[in-house]
């Protein structure tokens, strides 16, 4: 595939943000105004306000990109303020950031017909629903504690290196260290399976992402948006319980950046 | 009984809610999430892309192991709560036993459990169930605040 030329007046690509239903998005007459359904003011990369690119009753948002884009922070972090501009207004099928087409016309043939299908599917199956990202992480001190408390080998190489001076009884260090590791990680994991307990009363969908080192939770959760309350208190309840040990944070709600993908 | 009071200040501030618009939250929830499309080009963020992917991978290594031995160095175990390791260790072997345990160490199992299921933990009783009607079992998370 090759890119159209740029011309003086034409940008050098389009920048996909999302696709919406534009019945869901447009304000009130239609896709005949499809300025009405955009954030107001919202301006593509290229300094030109953002467009909707329509086929039947599917619509795509696009921002003009100059041939000279390099997306920085500012850039994502616009592009995440469209992207839950229109997730306010109706279900939304953000794309991937950065995510660049020649022009309006390949937009139409390449996503909005070639993925007609599931993008009606995913637009209908998210209608209502938001997405919030649930992590937890240990209070380091409170949890390494508890490791030294109970696992005698993590305990005996603790007793052994603390009064070591700096640099003596390597070896032992880094067992020490292994085996504090893994004993985190496991309890890591049973920690982590009872919030998704709790996360899972409130939630359509979860992924779980993998975690490491102090971080004992990752997990993007798909919900109805009238629930969002109710796992934010169940949430609360549980951080206060577990709040000398670790800490729970909730982002969010966002568009359903995790749950549009193949999976 | 009060009316039940807005989104934030009802909270009793132990959940951390970041705003989902500063910059780490977002670099986390959004990069490279979403729809992939057939787009003949995917441009990358300039620089952030890489520090992202470092700060996920924390690969096993003998820096980590000695990292996580340092820290665990410098525990006191005796400065928490007064108790000694003894109870500690009798407190978590217990596990799912009822046992009161009021030191610095408690399954969070535990706690989850009482906090979801009681309401409360104190002895306040009725009044103090009166007093945040909020937090009762969950076992029907479609009741929720909708007014």
């Amino acid at each position: 595939m090759t890119a159209a030329p740029p011309t003086a007046e034409a940008p050098a690509a389009v920048l996909v943000y999302g696709v919406v239903a534009p019945a869901d998005t447009v304000a009130s007459d239609g896709p005949a105004h499809p300025d009405g359904a955009l954030p107001e003011g919202s301006l593509g990369p290229d300094g030109e306000p953002l467009r909707l690119v329509t086929h039947d009753d599917l619509a795509a948002v696009v921002g003009g990109v100059s041939p000279q884009w390099r997306p920085g922070r500012a850039d994502l972090l616009a592009f995440s303020a469209v992207i839950d501009t229109l997730a306010r207004r109706g279900p939304v099928v953000p794309v991937q950031f950065g995510s660049l087409m020649a022009d309006e016309q390949e937009v139409v043939d390449q996503v909005l017909v070639a993925d007609e299908d599931r993008l009606r599917d995913l637009l209908a199956s998210l209608a209502g629903k938001t997405q919030v990202q649930v992590r937890a992480r240990y209070v380091e001190e409170a949890v390494l504690s508890e490791v030294v408390a109970v696992d005698p080998e993590v305990r005996a190489l603790w007793a052994r290196t603390r009064e070591l001076p700096e640099g003596a009884g390597h070896g032992d260090r880094v067992r020490l260290g292994e085996r504090a590791a893994r004993a985190v990680a496991e309890r890591a994991a049973q920690d982590a399976e009872t919030i998704l307990g709790v996360v899972g009363r409130y939630a359509v969908d979860a992924i779980s992402r993998p975690v490491a080192g102090m971080d004992v939770l990752d997990v993007a959760v798909l919900l109805e948006a009238d629930q969002v309350a109710a796992l934010e208190d169940a949430l609360e309840a549980l951080a206060q319980a577990s709040y000398r040990r670790l800490r729970i944070r909730l982002v969010g709600p966002t568009a359903p950046y995790d749950f549009v993908g193949e999976r | 009984m009060t009316v039940q009071t807005t989104h934030q200040s009802r909270r009793g501030g132990y959940l951390e809610r970041p705003s989902p618009s500063s910059l780490a939250d977002v670099i986390e929830v959004i990069l490279d999430k979403g729809m992939v499309i057939d787009a003949y080009v995917r441009v990358s963020l300039v620089g952030i892309e890489l520090l992202t992917i470092d700060a996920r991978i924390v690969i096993a290594s003998v820096d980590t192991y000695l990292r996580f031995a340092e820290a665990t160095n410098r525990l006191d175990l005796y400065e928490h709560g007064g108790k000694d390791i003894g109870d500690v260790v009798d407190d978590l072997r217990e596990g799912g036993a009822e046992s009161k345990t009021r030191g610095a160490v408690r399954g969070v199992k535990n706690t989850v459990k009482e906090a979801l299921s009681s309401g409360d933990e104190s002895d306040g009783g009725d009044e103090e169930q009166q007093d945040r009607p909020r937090r009762p079992a969950k076992r029907t998370p479609s009741r929720r605040r909708s007014e």
